[in-house]
């Protein structure tokens, strides 16, 4: 009795391990294909090719939809475009899934600061 | 067994802070900025006098303005340029129409530069221990007593429709900096504070590009 209860946990135990390691290769798979996509984006705006970049920062997101780096390269990237309600959209997402990154923090405040004078023109003629 | 697990630990946790140090790269953006009015509409810009809060000693501000911005224009502005002397009453005339629709009476195309400054300096001091902070670049590392003199630039701007009185444009600006010698003079500072104004009031105006750093992060 006590030898087939052990050989059940064995064979949970196995089961578990399985999955786990599964689960494990699945996860590092997306976040690598997700580091991937981000890298590549990276490069591209470093050579000025912006639309490339943002392509690839969003397939990053759909890999690891809780990239605070992705949401926050695709705000540089919509800033560059002119894109500025989508550019506030991805940089206090990516804020919210990062509170603490100084570098998205200062990134933001930088955003805040070159619109906002604009911004208040147009809520004095509004 | 258990010399085991602890060592399994250890090693996830390894990976887990390898894995999220994050790396950052600067990057230098030229961000589009939408024109706040049409210059090319215009025939003629006046540059007036400015409305000076307190006077510079040793330093004209106003004719240094009028200068300043007669001479930007020129390179931004097709049409002709000419100043024009005004005798101000009151603080607030910038928001009266009337003023400045009977000012330049008959002109159709006219664009009137005008505004208000304050120009300001002042000593100030710091005890400082020896440490760097990368964004207090007036007050860098060093100990002991520090002192640094400021000057302030506190300049509101108006481009003015003469036709209809209408404010078409404006924005203050207050531009503040430190400098380490004790000697530095109004004018020079002044030209410092200029740029800066310079940058944004063109970049507004002509909706020119701008650089800016941004950082793209991988984690």
């Amino acid at each position: 009795m006590i030898d087939n209860d052990k050989a059940v946990n064995k064979k949970v135990f196995s089961l578990v391990f399985l999955f786990s390691l599964l689960g494990c290769f699945f996860l590092s798979c997306s976040h690598s294909l997700h580091d991937e996509q981000l890298q590549f984006g990276i490069q591209a705006a470093q050579k000025d090719l912006w639309d490339e970049a943002i392509f690839r920062w969003k397939k990053a997101i759909r890999f690891h939809p809780n990239s605070a780096a992705a949401h926050n390269n695709l705000a540089v990237a919509y800033e560059k475009k002119g894109l500025l309600e989508e550019a506030k959209k991805e940089y206090e997402t990516a804020l919210r899934l990062s509170p603490e990154n100084t570098r998205i923090k200062s990134n933001y405040q930088s955003f805040k600061e070159y619109y906002s004078s604009d911004k208040k023109e147009d809520e004095k003629e509004n | 067994m258990k010399k085991k697990i602890n060592l399994a630990f250890l090693l996830v946790l390894v990976l887990h802070f390898s894995c999220a140090s994050l790396n950052y790269w600067k990057v230098k953006v030229e961000l589009p900025e939408v024109a706040s009015l049409n210059l090319d509409q215009f025939k003629e810009l006046v540059v007036s006098n400015f409305l000076v809060e307190k006077e510079t000693k040793d330093f004209n501000l106003n004719q240094e303005l009028v200068d300043f911005f007669s001479e930007e224009l020129v390179q931004h502005f097709k049409g002709k340029i000419r100043r024009q002397e005004i005798s101000w009453g009151e603080k607030d005339i910038f928001q009266k129409e009337d003023f400045w629709k009977t000012l330049l009476p008959g002109s159709e195309e006219t664009l009137i530069l005008t505004g208000s400054v304050n120009y300001s300096e002042e000593i100030r001091k710091a005890i400082l221990e020896d440490y760097s902070r990368e964004s207090e670049e007036y007050f860098p590392s060093e100990k002991g007593l520090a002192q640094r003199k400021f000057y302030t630039l506190n300049l509101s701007l108006y481009l003015i429709e003469a036709k209809t009185g209408e404010i078409l444009y404006t924005r203050e600006f207050k531009e503040s900096r430190g400098y380490k010698n004790p000697k530095q003079t109004a004018n020079f500072a002044f030209f410092d504070l200029m740029e800066k104004v310079r940058a944004k009031f063109f970049s507004n105006i002509l909706g020119e590009e701008r650089v800016e750093q941004r950082y793209l992060i991988s984690d």
